[in-house]
């Protein structure tokens, strides 16, 4: 019932959009359904999409992290420093984590408990983040790894499946029963619509916005180690840019960039309309600035529709009283 | 042609409805050339729907307006201008960043391509020296006094040949010194032929500025009387003269033990010196005009705007409540005047409002929430208060004001509380929810909750409350008991006429 009901709306309009690009790719390869081709699907865009779910809880909160893609090159930075200085790789690998959830707190600090505009403080993490990481490995690319490290990222270590792709479906799931089920994802809503009845009714505001942006840093951290391992080196500019596909994934799925509406749903259909709609267009030998401007203009879409939907709305009413 | 006699600036029969409220219902005023007009009324009476009215902003659904003689049609507030009409408000609303010339020019830039910065200098000067004001017209407006910067949107309104200036509550925010200053330029203006409509809640600056006196009520246009004619008791008598209509005294409630006494308690420059008990099973009322500092004390007993002195005991426990978590502890409930912006989350359903402020009541060890036991706690208020949805379900957004106002209500009697604060707890909701309200009020009093109501609806803190507190401007004026509370004392109180009405008829020189 529920869920029929949320498939109504912008859900609806995005399922029929990702029937019809897979029916369309299907046409084109009869490999398409493969699991191995849906493997390599997702493990495309893996980091981004894992950084999509807590980016989701972020802007339904009213808030952004435009500093993920630096906080997974500063993980991954800070892992190839200490690995490179004789530390064993789990502790390099811890290392990186513990600097995502540092620089995670780092930009909750100063928009809980100081208030700052988080699209600033994270603009700055975004900058400052990058340059540290870039600083640990200077103008160098390091590889080496523990062929186990390497053998997460590239092979796939759960039958067909790939390590970085079950961290995903296990995220997701904790996500989505965190965001529709628990009372923290009840307060994530409240906050996100309305903050000043938020704080009106107690709701002990500082700490939720703590928590959201170290898991947002922990998230961007571990995505960045996959990342690593899968590119088996690493370098300072690694996920470069991310954060804007990142973004754009999350509001394609519906979420408010105000804040207080969207759920996970939306934002896994969108995943997988990007994710068909890039390889479809590879079959189809698109080239990839043209892929980008489609989904740019399927992002502009999604801010359009709903706004139009709003405006034809109140324009009827209007007329009635 | 208009003789000496004839009004310069007449509105006639003019109404306009907002929604379900008829925010005026065929006024007709005139003012004349040469005279001061006061207008009073209390909050919600109209005033400002008028004011709007004249400068262009709404327009009215029936009636005429007339300017000189002539009907005329105030489209816009540019319009307003163009006619010679323009009015300053309480906050002047100068450009900060701009020097006084600009400011007092602001609205000619539409007049030619290039400014000439001399002539503007000298033409702000000449304007300024003839109203007696000293002010540099090159340094910018920040930094100016609320009284210079008033001087500047008189001068502003001067440049504009103005023939009707409208001041809304202009000395709100202005000392003593500078109110006399004030009057000074009103005078002036008044005597150059200005006709002047002068708006204020303030009863003794009233009589000494006004020829004439109308005073609103609910819409309407209750009286118009010459200076002569007019006194501050016959105006707070037309003021409150609202019928008490269907409204039933609250029978008077046996005072249980004292759940809450405050002492001494202000914020720095908001309200100061407040102090009341309250017991269990009592409703005290709070009265006063909009800005006396209510809301400000509701806030600080929630821990939301916290006191700044003075003291507050819980059960004679001195506490200090800096956080709602805190005064929620305490048993103390704030339902907030503003259900819109601070009191609902309207995209989200009625029972994740109800429940809100004690969300962690309803979860299991998980963290996850116990949809069963919510939604049952949201059954029992949906019917306790008669709540009309189809289901718990249902999203706040789609409800009407009553029915949101009672999904508040529920939210808040759901914490349990011992005191429960109501901050204009009927206000924009229809006479069916709001019987309905005050049934609740009673009931709740009943059960030995202490109340603390907040409302500008004279007649129903009357009817309610079993003592009424008035604060103005920030201090509490009096506690009357309910055999010696009526609108009049209460208005009289809230209005500070006691002062004014001892002192002289005439302006001190």
């Amino acid at each position: 019932m529920r869920l029929l009901a949320r498939l109504r709306g912008w859900e609806g309009l995005l399922l029929v959009l990702l029937v019809a690009i897979v029916a369309m790719n299907v046409t084109r390869s009869p490999y398409y359904l493969g699991v191995e081709n849906i493997v390599n699907l997702f493990q495309l865009e893996i980091e981004k999409i894992i950084v999509a779910l807590t980016m989701t809880l972020l802007i339904i909160n009213g808030e952004i992290d435009l500093s993920v893609a630096s906080i997974m090159g500063l993980a991954a930075c800070v892992m190839a420093w200490l690995f490179r200085h004789g530390a064993p790789m789990p502790w390099a690998l811890l290392g990186g984590l513990a600097a995502g959830g540092a620089a995670g707190a780092f930009n909750g600090f100063w928009v809980a408990y100081v208030g700052l505009p988080s699209l600033a403080v994270t603009l700055a993490g975004l900058i400052g983040y990058r340059g540290v990481a870039r600083i640990l490995v200077e103008d160098r690319s390091y590889g080496g790894y523990p062929a186990w490290f390497d053998a997460i990222g590239q092979q796939p270590q759960l039958g067909p499946v790939t390590v970085s792709i079950a961290v995903f479906a296990v995220l997701f799931a904790i996500v989505a029963v965190i965001l529709h089920d628990s009372g923290f994802g009840r307060i994530v809503y409240v906050m996100g619509n309305n903050l000043q009845a938020a704080r009106y009714s107690g709701v002990r505001i500082k700490p939720a916005k703590l928590s959201l942006f170290v898991a947002s840093g922990l998230n961007a951290a571990l995505a960045g180690l996959l990342y690593a391992a899968r590119l088996g080196s690493v370098r300072g500019d690694l996920a470069q840019g991310f954060e804007l596909d990142i973004i754009t994934i999350v509001l394609l799925g519906g979420v408010s960039i105000f804040g207080g509406s969207g759920n996970l749903v939306g934002v896994g259909l969108s995943i997988l309309v990007i994710l068909n709609l890039r390889n479809g267009m590879g079959l189809a030998d698109i080239t990839g600035n043209t892929q980008t401007s489609v989904i740019g203009a399927l992002l502009i879409l999604s801010v359009l529709i709903p706004n139009i939907a709003q405006t034809v709305r109140s324009n009827w009413k209007g007329r009635e009283t | 042609m208009t003789g000496p006699t004839d009004p310069i600036f007449e509105l006639r029969n003019i109404a306009k409805r907002f929604g379900a409220t008829q925010a005026l219902e065929d006024v007709s005023i005139a003012l004349h050339a040469g005279e001061v007009h006061a207008l009073l009324g209390e909050n919600g009476a109209g005033k400002s729907t008028l004011i709007k009215i004249m400068t262009g902003i709404h327009r009215p659904d029936r009636g005429q307006i007339r300017l000189a003689g002539r009907d005329i049609v105030i489209g816009s507030a540019a319009e307003a201008q163009r006619h010679g009409i323009a009015a300053i408000y309480q906050e002047p609303l100068l450009f900060p960043d701009l020097n006084v010339a600009e400011n007092i020019f602001i609205s000619h830039q539409d007049r030619g391509l290039l400014t000439g910065w001399g002539q503007m200098f000298r033409r702000a000067d000449s304007i300024l020296a003839a109203l007696g004001v000293e002010l540099d017209v090159r340094s910018p407006a920040r930094g100016l006094t609320l009284a210079a910067q008033q001087s500047v949107e008189i001068a502003k309104a001067i440049s504009l040949n103005v023939r009707v200036l409208i001041m809304d509550e202009p000395t709100a925010s202005l000392s003593a010194h500078e109110v006399a200053q004030l009057f000074k330029l009103v005078r002036d203006l008044r005597d150059r032929g200005v006709a002047i409509l002068f708006v204020s809640h303030r009863l003794e600056e009233v009589f000494e500025i006004a020829d004439k006196v109308t005073v609103f009520r609910d819409g309407r246009l209750i009286s118009t009387r010459p200076r002569a004619e007019a006194t501050p008791q016959r105006a707070i008598a037309d003021m409150v003269g609202r019928e008490m209509g269907l409204l039933q005294p609250r029978p008077g409630a046996k005072r249980g033990e004292r759940i809450l006494a405050v002492r001494g308690l202000g914020r720095g420059g908001v309200f100061q010196g407040v102090e009341f008990d309250i017991h269990r099973g009592e409703v005290l009322g709070f009265a006063g005009l909009v800005g006396a500092g209510r809301t400000d004390v509701g806030l600080a007993l929630f821990g939301i705007e916290p006191a700044t002195e003075g003291s507050i005991a819980v059960d004679g426990e001195e506490v200090s409540l800096r956080s709602p978590r805190q005064a929620m502890a305490r048993g103390i409930a704030y339902l907030s005047e503003d259900r819109r912006q601070l009191g609902l989350s309207l995209p989200m359903s009625i029972a994740a409002n109800i429940t809100l402020p004690v969300l962690a009541r309803y979860l299991n060890r998980l963290g996850l929430i116990r949809a069963e036991m919510e939604r049952a706690t949201a059954e029992t208020y949906r019917k306790r208060l008669a709540i009309r949805a189809s289901s718990v379900e249902v999203l706040v957004a789609k409800l009407s004001g009553g029915n949101q106002q009672k999904v508040m209500l529920s939210k808040w009697l759901n914490t349990h509380p011992r005191l429960l604060i109501l901050d204009e707890p009927t206000r924009g909701i229809d006479v069916g929810a709001k019987a309905e309200v005050h049934a609740m009020i009673r009931e709740l009093a009943e059960e030995g909750i202490a109340i603390l109501l907040i409302s500008s609806d004279l007649p129903e803190v009357l009817a309610m409350s079993d003592r009424v507190l008035v604060m103005r401007e920030g201090r509490q004026v009096a506690i009357l008991d309910r055999d010696s509370a009526d609108q009049e004392t209460v208005m009289t109180a809230a209005m500070g006429q006691e002062a004014a009405a001892h002192a002289p008829a005439e302006a001190p020189a």
